[in-house]
């Protein structure tokens, strides 16, 4: 009882004792320090993303045209909202934008869990399989974009020469960016090949969460391979998949770079997303206040669409 | 239930560095309803002794038998194990009811669900989980979690139980609670169950026999009491007995056996006076543990700890005389010597 109660009494006044270095370092309070530290960020954020926003909020409620700056602008109040809303191009071109994003994010989900499956399996030599897959995303969309469009060249294109040699027709004899039908799919196909190691990745990190005990402990119980898939890989690994849909979806919806440069929204409109109508808005017809309110309304709806996908994630991942 | 046989089984793993041999040529027979512990420190080839017997690794050497059967060759799932993980192997979206029903839902067992349901609630009785079948497993306690991994087990009827170290992840007063409640329902069930711990306590409070595992070898099997009193071995004397017994050079005391290289001493084989006398030791420390006091002494630079006689009211620094009485002796091998 001795040997306790002493050194009890020993540590007490020893943490007593103990300067209170964190709570002041030169005269700077901890809070002080706190905002020295995000005080620039905050101000380069307010500069770079909340201004704009603000700015640009504003600018959707008038007749502003950013190449006749000086001309006096007018209020117009809901005006752009009413027209864009009731624009059957702007329809159209969101219809153009959903098929994107939806079929991509299936796609680049089934392939990229797929891959993920496979890749997980540690056979001899998984890594630099793992490294040679992931290539296609590290590069470059500009890059993607242009070889992508000699690749769908009719005439001296590998893309067309092998499907052209598989299905037995001319290569030369479908246009796999200049077709109204087929364009759509060459998009599709492209952000496909350079996103679907993405995905990949994402999902092969959900499945190497999974702890080989469940596993076993399901082999001992009987479970075939089929239903340790469904009652343990599949809904263990569903929060990944879904951030991978949500990552992938967002992305796609604000899709430019690629499309600018396989079609630039052609033939006619068939691969006109809707960053590229807002595109042309902004930088070829100068309606700086028009494409303003497209740019809020496109902002809103991935904004919402994204909150009530997050809550949904939230949902599965608290299960 | 059943005997299981394990035969001269042996099992090495081949890594980068080199090849580790985790069981060598172990062989021992699980009775009938018989509760065997496998005793023996971190990376002894416990729990792949286990996982031999389950089917989740495949041995180099020997055979294993259930029920007579050689299933040696046989996926886990058709040697009629159950398996209870260190960690709570719980399906985590699942509810704990369906967890406990998993197993009987395969589709090869064909159980009735009014049959499942029964089966469930009656194990969940036993535990005392009844009241959680509806929540998810991710909403449970570490001791409620580790009850329906018990319970995952305990629904079917398997040939054995293999438990690896099934309380270690709980604390301390959870793990005596559940020490007694997992014995109750063996005896109540008729269980047979191998059980893998590095517990010195829930060896020997809960086995009917003790294996004693070393480096991928069975050293001793007995029941406790004769692991305790009659060891084989200096290494199976050190796994049992806290204070762990002192292990001393033979030739500070007089007296030994011819060939006696070591002397085993626990509490019981010492006797401590005060004052000096043929062997003399110096208290260095009294450990208060509340029921009870660790002495450690100081035998000419020989730390020798043993427990305390409250009355002697020893202090640091006191001289003692050491004293043998009945102690073991082992050879320069570490064999055990007759005395």
């Amino acid at each position: 009882m001795n040997e306790l109660s002493a050194s009890s009494r020993i540590a007490y006044p020893a943490a007593a004792a103990q300067p209170r270095v964190t709570h002041r370092l030169r005269g700077l309070s901890d809070r002080a320090l706190a905002w020295l530290f995000i005080t620039p960020t905050i101000l380069l954020l307010l500069a770079i993303n909340i201004f704009p926003l603000i700015w640009t909020i504003y600018l959707s409620f008038t007749n502003y045209r950013a190449n006749r700056a000086n001309v006096p602008t007018r209020w117009l109040g809901l005006d752009w909202y009413q027209s864009i809303l009731t624009d059957p191009d702007i329809w159209a071109a969101m219809q153009v934008t959903a098929h994107f994003v939806i079929w991509t994010v299936i796609i680049e989900t089934v392939l990229g869990f797929g891959l993920a499956f496979l890749i997980d399996k540690k056979f001899r030599g998984h890594g630099a399989w793992t490294t040679i897959i992931l290539l296609p995303m590290m590069l470059s969309p500009a890059v993607v974009g242009n070889f992508w469009t000699f690749l769908y060249q009719p005439q001296i294109g590998l893309f067309n020469y092998v499907i052209g040699f598989v299905f037995g027709r001319a290569p030369s004899s479908f246009q796999m960016l200049g077709d109204v039908t087929l364009s759509p799919w060459a998009i599709v196909i492209v952000d496909a090949w350079m996103w679907t190691p993405y995905v990949m990745l994402i999902c092969l990190a959900g499945l190497r969460s999974i702890p080989d005990y469940i596993y076993e402990a399901a082999e001992v119980d009987r479970a075939s391979k089929l239903r340790q898939f469904w009652s343990i890989t599949l809904p263990m690994a569903l929060p990944f998949i879904m951030l991978a849909v949500l990552f992938r979806g967002i992305e796609n919806f604000k899709m430019f770079d690629m499309v600018n440069l396989l079609t630039g929204g052609g033939p006619g409109s068939t691969t006109e997303v809707a960053s590229i109508t807002l595109k042309r808005a902004a930088f070829e017809s100068w309606r700086t206040g028009y494409s303003s309110a497209f740019a809020i309304i496109l902002f809103v709806t991935v904004f919402g669409l994204a909150n009530i996908y997050v809550k949904a994630l939230n949902r599965v991942k608290s299960r | 239930m059943a005997e299981v046989e394990i035969r001269a089984v042996s099992k090495a793993f081949k890594s980068r560095t080199g090849t580790t041999q985790a069981v060598s040529g172990l062989s021992l027979t699980i009775g009938h309803g018989e509760f065997v512990a496998l005793l023996g420190p971190t990376g002894a080839g416990k729990t792949t002794t286990l996982r031999l017997v389950a089917g989740l690794e495949a041995p180099d050497n020997g055979s294993i038998r259930i029920d007579g059967r050689d299933v040696t060759g046989e996926a886990p799932a058709d040697r009629d194990v159950a398996f209870v993980f260190q960690q709570y192997s719980l399906y985590p979206h699942l509810t704990v009811f369906e967890n406990m029903a998993f197993a009987l839902r395969a589709p090869t067992r064909r159980v009735p669900e009014a049959e499942i349901r029964a089966k469930v609630e009656q194990v969940a009785r036993l535990l005392h989980i009844e009241a959680k079948l509806n929540n998810k497993a991710t909403q449970l306690s570490g001791g409620q979690m580790q009850r329906v991994a018990i319970g995952r087990a305990l629904v079917r009827s398997p040939a054995i139980y293999l438990m690896d170290e099934p309380l270690s992840s709980l604390d301390a007063k959870l793990r005596g609670e559940m020490r007694l409640e997992l014995k109750r329902i063996q005896t109540d069930l008729g269980a047979t169950i191998l059980y893998v711990t590095h517990d010195q306590t829930e060896a020997m409070t809960m086995a009917s026999r003790i294996g004693v595992i070393e480096a991928g070898r069975l050293m001793q099997i007995g029941t406790p009491r004769e692991i305790y009193e009659n060891p084989v071995n200096a290494y199976v004397a050190a796994r049992l007995g806290q204070p762990a017994i002192n292990l001393l050079p033979a030739d500070i005391f007089a007296g030994v056996p011819h060939g006696a290289r070591t002397i085993g001493a626990r509490t019981e084989h010492l006797t401590i006076a005060r004052g000096g006398g043929a062997v003399c030791a110096t208290v260095t420390r009294i450990e208060h543990l509340g029921d009870q006091s660790y002495l450690h002494l100081d035998l000419g630079g020989q730390p020798v700890v043993t427990l305390s006689d409250p009355e002697a009211e020893l202090r640091a620094g006191d001289a003692v005389s050491l004293g043998l009485r009945n102690p073991l002796f082992f050879d320069a091998a570490g064999r055990r010597l007759a005395a």
